[in-house]
């Protein structure tokens, strides 16, 4: 049969007046993750709290509190005006000690999931895209992170002594130095998770159709991992994402509370629990408002994990999509 | 099946081996130094006596050399004196490793059932109340600081009721069986919510998973009550895969018990490589470290071929 | 003048995975291919799954180099910089769009990576739209809101909106349900018609070719067993593989049975080909030294234009 002109009568244009509007997949998820309350309420929760720990700085300077300021005669206050919460063991006001170690402690979160996430991806995709050796060295490596214990090799990664790999010790003691020196042990310790995931989803999309297509037009593999690879796998990283940001607190706040973190005057809600041990006859109460704090933000947080992977779900989503 | 176990094991052997270097590395970038920590406030040490018995210990070669002189003493069965204790490291972590191996235990008892059942009744009935709930709790399981927990139950057991000690667990072989339990009972209540958290969300989804098989559906069809369809069917085939679960779970397990044994002050692996990572014993913190790591790569050892074994799938 | 596609003694091998310290066999997805086809023909490749044939496509259309042998393309219009010559269609139309891009961005690919403007790219995008059947607002959807048919006909508006002269075809109908198929079918001819392109089409299904193609070659564990043009082989095939797919394809008021029954067994695996001709296990008129020696693909007797490999050929 050859092809003749009655194709035009047997290839109606279609209208498409009746789908519905024009929807990314973005818009499609947000509106679910919209409906899963318990995520929703923990996002707001999580924000609000982010605004209280970022008004530390205003609060204190209105109050004239330094939080770091040592004054043995005003031990263990109770509640009052000045003092909202009260003083610790030594004399610090509680609350401002607590609004500021919460921006560290949110701040080692993100700051630590984000290294991780762009390391993690980096060599995820690499592996996957590539294959071969690198895939191979990789697979191995993160098999064994695993299984290994993370917080007995984290409290060796945090007593190194970072002058002895030539840092000065100026430099080592500085609060921004300490702060990036967590950041990056947890990272180390952590980042094969996300370069798993990243490495299942690069080889899943490597063989999809449309790479092979973009191929065939000339596109090299940087062209395909930016604009194929990235946008497709970002539904599993953010989701694992989420929920690396909840874990790093908890492995922070550990850190801390043993001395190995980030130690004192600098408060983070995992110090500040280092000394309520010894003070749980005397003063009890200290022990309680901090861990709250970790538990209720690595809640919220999990749960905004869990109502993101409820949104990004294929098996619940309208359209079908691969 | 043999060959299977050879791969698996050399593979094990060469973790261990890359592992003990890196550790050998990182130790001794801790703060201090060996010879100085060994005479700290003698005044007779002078600059040119240290260099003396850097000299004799061979501390001025090269870190791969001094690694390979202490991997031929090590295999030899040799692994130094802990300064801590002042006394031949294995010495010190031999009980150690009995007493986190107590730990563990008790809490693998309690948790990997309670895991189980939770899981499964979560299962029956997927957003129902009872999985709300289940997975409500699994939830802040995972989100609570376990050192927290710690701290909550210390004030609220021993400070408050008084019923159990927080601490002072006596090391001496003569303590009887049920003051050891009583030590023991809230150290175990928190690696229990520690650990029970991630496998109840295991269990749960597998059971869902696997109450939607075709098998299941034809032992519903044979006419097998609810209850012998969950447990002869569903269970045994949800439960394999989880034996994988459980041995990945034992590093975070370990992690664990490090904080917990440091807050009770039980001398188990994790307070004894907390202390000698503080007080900066070289030897002790290296070969606990690396005796945490055998253990935990044993049991993931043991758990792929346990795996292998029980899957009628896998031929080996 | 030169014909578009010359295919000169081609192989095409994997290495697959080995143990720690041995290599691993080498598949034969492909073996000694030579095909050629001008330019406004159709070459179909007919075999089973298994027979290479999508790989000998992907070869063609530059996602696969050939191990042995080379591939040449000979355009007949000079084309820019980038903008290639050939392009490809997928079988399945849901792994062949990126769910997260827009159908603007995806048909106007090729396009973006030859380096042509934007607004450029929005104006051939109205045209190709056009040319498939598709409304000009399918444009600003996501492919997600499109049936399979749909879909396939936006992978057809990528393929031809660089302007290319050939198009690898590979099973695009396959995946597509059976009123859909001719409709895509009848778009692709008269694609043809209009743009005087090629195919090199790619098919398991007999009862597809025969409506589109000129030339036909078929292959059987990565060789050629038979290659002529579509009448030719249609008429009167030569090889009993042929026969036998021909065979099955079911036809009404088929005048005279075809010798050679329906086939029997599976393909065997290209990594252990049999020896001498490779159909010889499933062949009812295998002989002796159909085991030890290889046939050419020679023409069949009295058809100087049909090349058939086969000892026994009719």
């Amino acid at each position: 049969m050859t092809p003749t002109n009655q194709m035009t009568q047997a290839v109606p244009t279609l209208t498409l007046s009746h789908l519905p509007p024009v929807q990314s997949i973005w818009q499609l998820r947000f509106e679910k993750f919209r409906s899963h309350r318990l995520a929703m309420f923990s996002l707001g929760f999580l924000i609000l709290l982010i605004v209280i720990c970022l008004m530390a700085w205003p609060f204190s300077a209105l109050l004239g509190i330094d939080p770091n300021k040592t004054n043995l005669l005003y031990r263990f206050q109770p509640p009052s005006a000045e003092h909202w919460l009260g003083t610790d063991d030594l004399g610090r006001d509680v609350l401002v000690r607590l609004m500021f170690g919460g921006q560290v402690s949110i701040a080692v979160g993100l700051v630590a999931t984000l290294l991780m996430a762009i390391v993690g991806v980096a060599i995820g995709v690499t592996a996957g895209f590539v294959g071969g050796r690198i895939d191979a060295v990789l697979m191995r490596v993160t098999d064994c992170m695993l299984a290994l214990p993370l917080v007995p090799l984290l409290i060796v990664l945090g007593s190194i002594d970072l002058t002895k790999i030539g840092i000065s010790q100026a430099s080592a003691t500085s609060p921004l130095f300490v702060f990036l020196r967590i950041v990056i042990i947890i990272a180390l310790v952590d980042w094969t998770t996300m370069a798993r995931i990243a490495r299942a989803g690069a080889i899943q999309i490597r063989d999809r159709d449309y790479v092979r297509a973009a191929s065939v037009s000339g596109a090299n593999g940087r062209y395909n991992v930016i604009v194929h690879v990235l946008p497709n796998i970002s539904t599993p990283l953010i989701v694992a994402s989420t929920l690396t940001v909840g874990r790093v607190i908890l492995l922070e706040s550990t850190l801390s509370f043993l001395g190995f973190g980030i130690v004192p005057p600098t408060p983070t809600w995992g110090n500040m629990l280092t000394n309520a041990q010894q003070l749980i006859i005397s003063a009890p109460h200290l022990a309680v408002y901090p861990g709250l704090l970790i538990f209720l933000t690595v809640m919220a947080v999990n749960f905004v994990g869990d109502g993101a992977r409820f949104a990004f779900d294929p098996r619940s989503e309208s359209g079908k999509s691969h | 099946m043999l060959r299977y176990v050879l791969s698996r094991l050399s593979q094990a052997v060469l973790v261990i081996f890359v592992m003990s270097f890196l550790l050998f590395v990182l130790i001794g970038l801790m703060p201090g130094d060996p010879i100085e920590n060994m005479f700290e406030g003698n005044p007779s040490l002078t600059p040119e006596l240290i260099g003396q018995m850097r000299e004799l210990y061979g501390l001025d070669q090269p870190i791969t050399l001094r690694y390979w002189h202490w991997l031929m003493a090590a295999l030899q069965g040799d692994f130094g004196y802990s300064s801590l204790y002042s006394r031949p490291v294995l010495t010190v972590l031999g009980p150690a490793l009995l007493q986190t191996g107590k730990l563990l235990a008790l809490t693998l008892m309690i948790s990997v059932p309670s895991a189980i059942i939770l899981g499964a009744l979560a299962a029956r009935k997927p957003n129902g109340l009872v999985d709300s709930a289940i997975g409500l709790f699994s939830f802040a399981a995972i989100s609570m600081p376990n050192f927290w927990v710690s701290l909550l139950l210390i004030i609220l057991f021993s400070v408050n009721l008084g019923w159990l000690p927080a601490s002072g667990l006596p090391m001496t072989s003569d303590a009887s069986f049920w003051l050891e339990l009583r030590h023991l009972i809230l150290p175990v209540m928190v690696l229990v919510m520690f650990h029970v958290g991630p496998l109840i969300r295991y269990v749960r989804a597998a059971m869902i998973e696997t109450l939607s098989a075709d098998f299941v559906r034809t032992a519903r069809a044979k006419g097998l009550s609810e209850g012998t369809v969950i447990a002869r069917h569903a269970v045994r085939n949800a439960l394999i895969p989880m034996i994988t679960v459980l041995a990945l779970s034992f590093g975070h397990l370990f992690s664990g018990a490090l904080v917990i044994e440091t807050i009770f002050g039980m001398l188990g692996m994790g307070k004894t490589i907390y202390d000698a990572v503080g007080n900066i014993d070289f030897n002790l913190a290296l070969v606990g470290l690396l005796l945490a790591t055998v253990v935990v790569l044993i049991s993931n050892l043991l758990a792929d071929l346990a795996y292998a074994y029980l899957d009628p799938r896998i031929t080996l | 003048m030169k014909p578009l596609l010359e295919i000169n003694d081609v192989s095409i091998h994997f290495g697959m995975r080995g143990g720690l310290f041995q290599a691993g066999p080498t598949l034969r997805a492909v073996d000694n291919v030579s095909l050629s086809m001008n330019k406004g023909e159709t070459l179909a490749i007919v075999g089973e799954s298994g027979s290479g044939k999508s790989t000998l496509g992907y070869a063609v259309a530059g996602l696969r180099p050939p191990t042995k042998g080379s591939i040449q393309i000979n355009p007949a219009r000079p084309h820019s910089s980038g903008r290639d010559p050939v392009q490809i269609i997928f079988q399945d139309p849901f792994s062949a769009l990126d769910p997260r891009m827009t159908v603007e961005t995806i048909v106007a690919e090729p396009l973006r990576l030859a380096g042509v403007d934007l607004s450029n790219r929005r104006m051939r995008v109205t045209e190709v739209l056009e040319q498939v059947g598709m409304p000009a607002d399918a444009a600003h959807r996501y492919p997600h809101q499109f049936s399979g048919g749909q879909r396939q006909r936006l992978a057809i508006a990528r393929a031809l909106i660089g302007d290319p002269e050939l198009i690898v075809a590979d099973e695009p109908l396959s995946a597509l349900d059976v009123s859909i198929q001719s409709r895509i079918l009848n778009l692709m001819g008269d694609i043809r018609e209009k743009l005087g392109i090629s195919y090199f089409f790619i098919s398991h299904d007999f009862g597809v070719v025969r409506h589109l193609a000129d030339r036909v070659a078929v292959l059987y564990l990565g060789r050629i067993m038979e290659v002529a043009d579509a009448d030719d082989i249609f008429a009167t095939p030569s090889h009993p593989y042929t026969q036998a797919l021909l065979a099955a394809v079911p036809r009404i008021g088929r005048g005279r049975r075809l010798r050679g029954s329906a086939l029997k067994g599976e393909i065997p695996t290209p990594l252990n080909p049999p020896s001498g001709c490779v159909f010889h296990t499933r062949c009812p008129r295998a002989t002796a030294i159909c085991s030890t020696e290889r046939p050419e693909l020679l023409p069949a007797p009295g058809r100087s234009g049909q090349l058939s490999a086969c000892h026994h050929k009719d």
